[in-house]
C-alpha cells in the first residue's frame, strides 16, 4: 500500500462519518416532511390510527437516509477527487491513484511528488468541519409542523370516528333487530300466522334497512318506519273487543248462575280461562235443570247486550244466540253458541298475546333506535360546528321525542310561556321535527347552532314521529324562524307543517352533490308518511 | 522536428531541466520585452507544443520584437513577412527560377521562399489575400510545401507566429476558420500598464540595447515537447476537458446558455488536443508532474478562443468569444 493509499483510505473514514452525518440529517428531514404532508392529508382524508403512518413516514425517512448513505460510500478515486478539490492539492492524489502502476518515467515522479505531498496533509479536512444546519433547520420546521398538525384538532378525523362510531351503533342496532325477529318468529299455538310473518318481515326489512343506512339519521327514519309498520300489524279493535269481552263477564258474573265462574273469568280478562269456562258450561248445559238453564238464558242475554254495548259485536251475538237457544230449549244450539263464544274469546286471547308480542318488538325497535339518535344528534353537532364554525346557539332550544304510548316528550325545554305549539325552525345542520302532541302544553322551541330544530309538545299522546331536515342557513348564522318559540305561538294545522317540512326536505336534498339513492331514501320516506 | 524524431533526441531531458530552460527562455526574453508575461509564457508554451502562433493586438506592441526575440533565445532562423494585399502565395513559398550553369546551359531552379525557416513572423496576417493566406495552410499543418510537381520539407523545427490588428479591419481579409484552427494558441497582447511603459521608455530610449543570448536549441525544445506528452492526465481531468470542448457547441446538452445563444459552431478537436497539450506543458512549468483541472482554465482561452465562432446576434450584443470560454469553464466547473 503507498502512502497515497495511506492516505485516501484515512480520509474515507472522515468522508464516510461525514456523509452518514449528512444523510442522516436528510433522512430526518425527508421523515419529518413526509409526515408533515401526512398530517396535511391527513387533514383532508382522515386516517385513523394516525400514529402507524406517521411512524412510517420516519422510519421511510431514517431507511431513505441509510440508503442514500450506503449508496454514497465513497471509493477511493473518490476521495481522492475530493482531497485534491479541498486540499487544494492541484489533482495530485487522484493521478497518483489512477497511475499507480504505471512504470514510465514522469508518473513515478509524479507519485513520489504525490506521497510527499500527502505526508504534509491532514486527511481530517477532506471534508469541511460542520454540522449540515440547513438539513437540520429542514428537518425542525418539518417537524414542528407536523407536531403543531397532529396536535391541533382535525375536523375530518373527528368526522370520521363520529363516522365509525354511527356505523357501529347501526351495526348494534341492526343486531337487536335481528334478535328481536329471531325472538318473535317463533309463532303460537293458534295464532294468525301470516300476522306473524308480517311482523318477522318488518323486522327483517328493518334490520336491513338499518345496515344499509348511509346515516344513523336514515337508520332512525327506518326503524320508526318499522315501528309503524309494526303497530299497524295489530288489531285495532283489540282494545274495544277486550273491553266488550270484560263488560260482558262482569254482567254474567253478577248473578249466580251457572255462568257465573265464566263470567268471572271474562272479568278479569284471564281469556284462556274464560274459553276453558264457555266449553265447560257448554258442556254442562244438557245437566242443567230448566230453571238453571233459563237462568243462564237471562245473563247471557245481559252479558250479551254488556259485550255489544262495550264494543265487542261477535261475542255479543254468540252470548245472545246461546240465550236465545237456551230460551227456546235447544240446548244444542245453546252449546254451539257457547262454543263459539269460547272460540272467540281464544281468538281475543291470541290477539293480544300478538299484540303484546308487536309491542315489544317496537319497544324493542325503540331500545335500538336510542343510541342512534344519540349518534345522530352527536353528528349533526359536530357538523355543524365543524362546517360554520359560527352557528349561534339556539334560542330556546328544543329537543323533542313524541313517543306513542308513553304519551309523553322527553327532553324538552323551552323558554318563555307555554302554549300548544309546535315547532319549526331554521338552523344549521339538521333538525328534526318531533313529535305532535294532543292535550299537553307544548313548550316550543328551536334548535340552532349545533343544528336541530324540534318542535315538541310534553303531551298526552304522541301519534306521530316526523324527521325533517332543517333548512341549513349556508351563511353560518342561523336564524330563528317561524311558529313556536313557545310564546303563544298559534297552532299551526299538522298537514301544513307537514307540507312546509316535506317541500323543505325534497328541496334541500334535490341537489347533485347528494347520491341519488339518499334521495331516494327522504323521497320514500315522504311517500310511505303520506300513505 | 516531429516527435517520432524528437523521441531519439530526448536524452536527459528532466522535469527540472525542462523549468530550468523554460525560466532562461523567459528570462532573457524578458530582457527584451517588458511586460507581457503571460503573453511570453503562451508563446513558449506553443512553441515547446511545437504549435503555431497568432497575436492580436494593436500595433506598437512588441509582437514583432518579441518573435525576432525568440529567433535569437532559442537560436534559431529567423524570417518575418510582412503580409499586404499584393502579396503572391509564391512570395512566401518560393518559385523556380531560370539560371546558368557554368557550360551556359538554362535550367530551372527552386528559389525557397521565406517559409523556409525555423519560426517565421506573417506580420499583419489578414492584409494578405485569401490566396497567400491559403499558402501558408500546408505549411502550418503538414510542415512542407508544394511548388510546382515537388514537394518540399520545411526545416524542423518551424513555427509561424502571425501578428494582426484588431483595428484597422478595412482592406483586411479575415483569416477563414480552416487557417484559425491550425493556430495551436491565439494570443491577445494587451496595452502594457503604467509602470510597464515607463520602463520602456528607459529601455528604448537609452544607448544600452540588450543583447540576447541564446539559451535554448530547437533540439531542446523538441525534447521539452516530448517530456510534456509524458505528463500524466487523469481521466476525469481529461473527462472535464472534453466537457469544456462539448459545451463549446450550441447543441451540446450542456451547453450555457451563452454558448446556446451567441455561438454558431464550437471548437473542433483541435481544440481539445490543444487545450490537454497545453495543460499538461503548463503543469511541468509549475512545478507539477500532472495536469490539474487549474491547467485545463488557464490554457482555455488562448486555445478556445480563435475555434469558436460567434453569430450575428453576438456581434450586435458585442459578445467575445472570450466571454463564452468563460462561460463555458464556468458551466463546466
Amino acid at each position: 500500500m503507498t502512502g497515497v493509499e495511506r492516505f485516501l483510505k484515512r480520509a474515507r473514514s472522515r468522508v464516510v462519518g461525514d456523509r452518514a452525518l449528512n444523510w442522516g440529517a436528510r433522512g430526518l428531514a425527508a421523515g419529518a416532511l413526509a409526515a408533515a404532508a401526512a398530517e396535511l392529508a391527513f387533514r383532508r382524508f382522515p386516517v385513523d390510527p394516525a400514529w402507524p403512518v406517521l411512524a412510517g413516514c420516519v422510519f421511510a425517512g431514517l431507511l431513505f437516509g441509510l440508503v442514500g448513505w450506503l449508496r454514497a460510500w465513497p471509493s477511493l478515486p473518490e476521495v481522492a477527487r475530493l482531497a485534491d478539490l479541498n486540499l487544494g492539492s492541484r489533482e495530485r492524489l487522484s493521478t497518483a491513484l489512477e497511475f499507480a502502476t504505471a512504470k514510465s518515467y514522469l508518473p513515478s515522479r509524479q507519485r513520489l511528488d504525490a506521497e510527499a505531498w500527502a505526508e504534509r496533509a491532514d486527511p481530517r479536512q477532506v471534508v469541511p468541519e460542520g454540522w449540515p444546519l440547513r438539513t437540520l433547520a429542514v428537518f425542525l420546521a418539518a417537524a414542528l409542523f407536523a407536531l403543531g398538525l397532529w396536535m391541533l384538532p382535525n375536523p375530518a378525523l373527528a368526522q370520521l370516528r363520529q363516522h365509525r362510531e354511527a356505523l357501529a351503533a347501526q351495526n348494534q342496532a341492526a343486531d337487536q333487530v335481528a334478535t328481536i325477529a329471531a325472538k318473535e318468529s317463533q309463532a303460537r299455538p293458534g295464532e294468525d300466522p301470516a300476522a306473524r310473518q308480517a311482523l318477522v318481515k318488518d323486522l327483517k326489512k328493518a334490520e336491513q334497512a338499518v345496515r344499509s343506512a348511509s346515516d344513523p339519521q336514515s337508520a332512525v327514519a327506518a326503524l320508526s318506519q318499522a315501528q309503524q309498520d309494526i303497530r299497524n300489524l295489530q288489531d285495532p279493535n283489540l282494545g274495544a273487543k277486550q273491553q266488550g269481552s270484560s263488560a260482558a263477564g262482569q254482567a254474567l258474573a253478577q248473578n249466580p248462575n251457572p255462568g257465573q265462574k265464566a263470567g268471572q273469568s271474562l272479568a278479569s280478562q284471564n281469556n284462556s280461562q274464560a274459553a276453558g269456562d264457555l266449553r265447560n258450561l257448554a258442556s254442562s248445559l244438557a245437566s242443567m235443570s230448566q230453571a238453571d238453564q233459563q237462568s243462564l238464558s237471562q245473563s247471557l242475554s245481559q252479558a250479551a247486550q254488556a259485550a255489544a254495548a262495550g264494543g265487542n259485536p261477535q261475542l255479543s251475538q254468540s252470548l245472545q244466540k246461546a240465550s236465545d237457544a237456551l230460551k227456546n230449549g235447544d240446548t244444542a244450539a245453546a252449546q254451539a253458541a257457547l262454543n263459539q263464544a269460547a272460540a272467540q274469546t281464544d281468538q281475543l286471547q291470541n290477539g293480544e298475546d300478538f299484540a303484546g308480542d308487536a309491542a315489544q318488538a317496537a319497544n324493542g325497535l325503540q331500545q335500538a333506535k336510542t343510541p342512534l339518535e344519540q349518534q345522530a344528534q352527536a353528528g349533526q353537532g359536530s357538523q355543524g360546528q365543524g362546517q360554520q364554525g359560527q352557528g349561534q346557539q339556539g334560542q330556546g332550544q328544543g329537543q323533542g321525542q313524541g313517543q306513542q304510548g308513553q304519551g309523553q316528550g322527553q327532553q324538552g325545554q323551552g323558554q318563555q310561556g307555554q302554549g300548544q305549539g309546535q315547532g319549526q325552525g331554521q338552523g344549521q345542520g339538521q333538525g328534526q321535527g318531533q313529535g305532535q302532541g294532543q292535550n299537553g302544553q307544548g313548550q316550543g322551541g328551536q334548535g340552532q347552532g349545533g343544528g336541530q330544530n324540534g318542535g315538541q309538545t310534553a303531551g298526552a299522546k304522541s301519534t306521530e314521529k316526523v324527521y325533517v331536515p332543517s333548512q341549513g342557513d349556508p351563511t353560518g348564522q342561523g336564524q330563528n324562524q317561524g311558529n313556536g318559540q313557545g310564546t303563544d305561538a298559534n297552532l299551526v294545522p299538522y298537514e301544513q307543517v307537514y307540507a312546509d317540512y316535506k317541500a323543505a326536505a325534497l328541496n334541500q336534498v334535490d341537489r347533485a352533490d347528494i347520491p341519488q339513492s339518499e334521495r331516494d331514501l327522504v323521497n320514500q320516506y315522504f311517500a310511505n308518511l303520506g300513505q | 522536428m516531429s516527435i517520432n524524431a524528437a523521441a531519439d533526441v530526448q536524452g536527459d531531458m528532466t522535469p527540472e531541466r525542462f523549468s530550468e530552460l523554460a525560466l532562461a527562455i523567459e528570462k532573457e526574453l524578458g530582457r527584451v520585452m517588458v511586460g507581457q508575461r503571460e503573453v511570453i509564457r503562451l508563446v513558449l508554451m506553443a512553441m515547446i507544443a511545437g504549435g503555431h502562433v497568432l497575436l492580436e493586438g494593436v500595433p506598437g506592441l512588441g509582437k514583432t520584437v518579441l518573435v525576432r526575440s525568440l529567433g535569437g533565445v532559442l537560436h534559431l532562423e529567423f524570417a518575418r513577412v510582412q503580409f499586404t494585399p499584393d502579396l503572391m502565395p509564391a512570395d512566401i513559398t518560393g518559385t523556380h527560377i531560370v539560371t546558368e550553369d557554368e557550360r551556359g546551359r538554362r535550367r530551372f531552379e527552386f528559389q525557397a521562399g521565406p517559409l523556409f525557416t525555423n519560426l517565421l513572423l506573417a506580420d499583419e496576417i489578414n492584409r494578405a489575400t485569401p490566396k497567400t493566406q491559403s499558402a501558408l495552410l500546408e505549411a502550418m499543418q503538414e510542415r512542407q510545401v508544394t511548388v510546382g510537381d515537388r514537394t518540399r520539407p520545411l526545416p524542423d523545427p518551424f513555427f509561424v507566429l502571425a501578428t494582426q490588428n484588431p483595428i484597422e479591419l478595412e482592406g483586411t481579409y479575415p483569416l477563414p476558420e480552416a487557417q484559425l484552427d491550425r493556430f495551436f494558441f491565439k494570443i491577445l497582447v494587451q496595452f502594457p500598464n503604467a509602470a510597464d511603459l515607463a520602463e520602456i521608455a528607459r529601455r528604448t530610449t537609452g544607448t544600452d540595447e540588450a543583447e540576447l543570448h541564446p539559451v535554448a536549441s530547437g533540439a531542446e525544445l523538441a525534447q521539452m515537447a516530448l517530456l510534456a506528452r509524458e505528463v500524466p492526465i487523469a481521466e476525469h481531468v481529461l473527462e472535464r476537458g472534453v466537457a469544456t470542448v462539448l459545451a463549446t457547441h450550441p447543441d451540446t446538452p450542456t451547453a450555457p446558455v451563452e454558448v446556446k445563444r451567441y455561438v454558431r459552431w464550437g471548437s473542433s478537436p483541435r481544440g481539445l488536443q490543444t487545450l490537454v497539450l497545453g495543460a499538461r506543458i503548463r503543469a511541468l512549468l509549475d512545478g507539477r508532474f500532472n495536469v490539474a483541472l487549474e491547467d485545463l482554465a488557464a490554457v482555455a482561452p488562448a486555445a478556445l478562443r480563435h475555434r469558436i465562432f460567434l453569430n450575428f446576434e453576438a456581434d450586435a450584443a458585442g459578445f467575445t468569444t472570450d466571454q463564452v470560454v468563460a462561460a463555458v469553464l464556468q458551466a463546466t466547473g
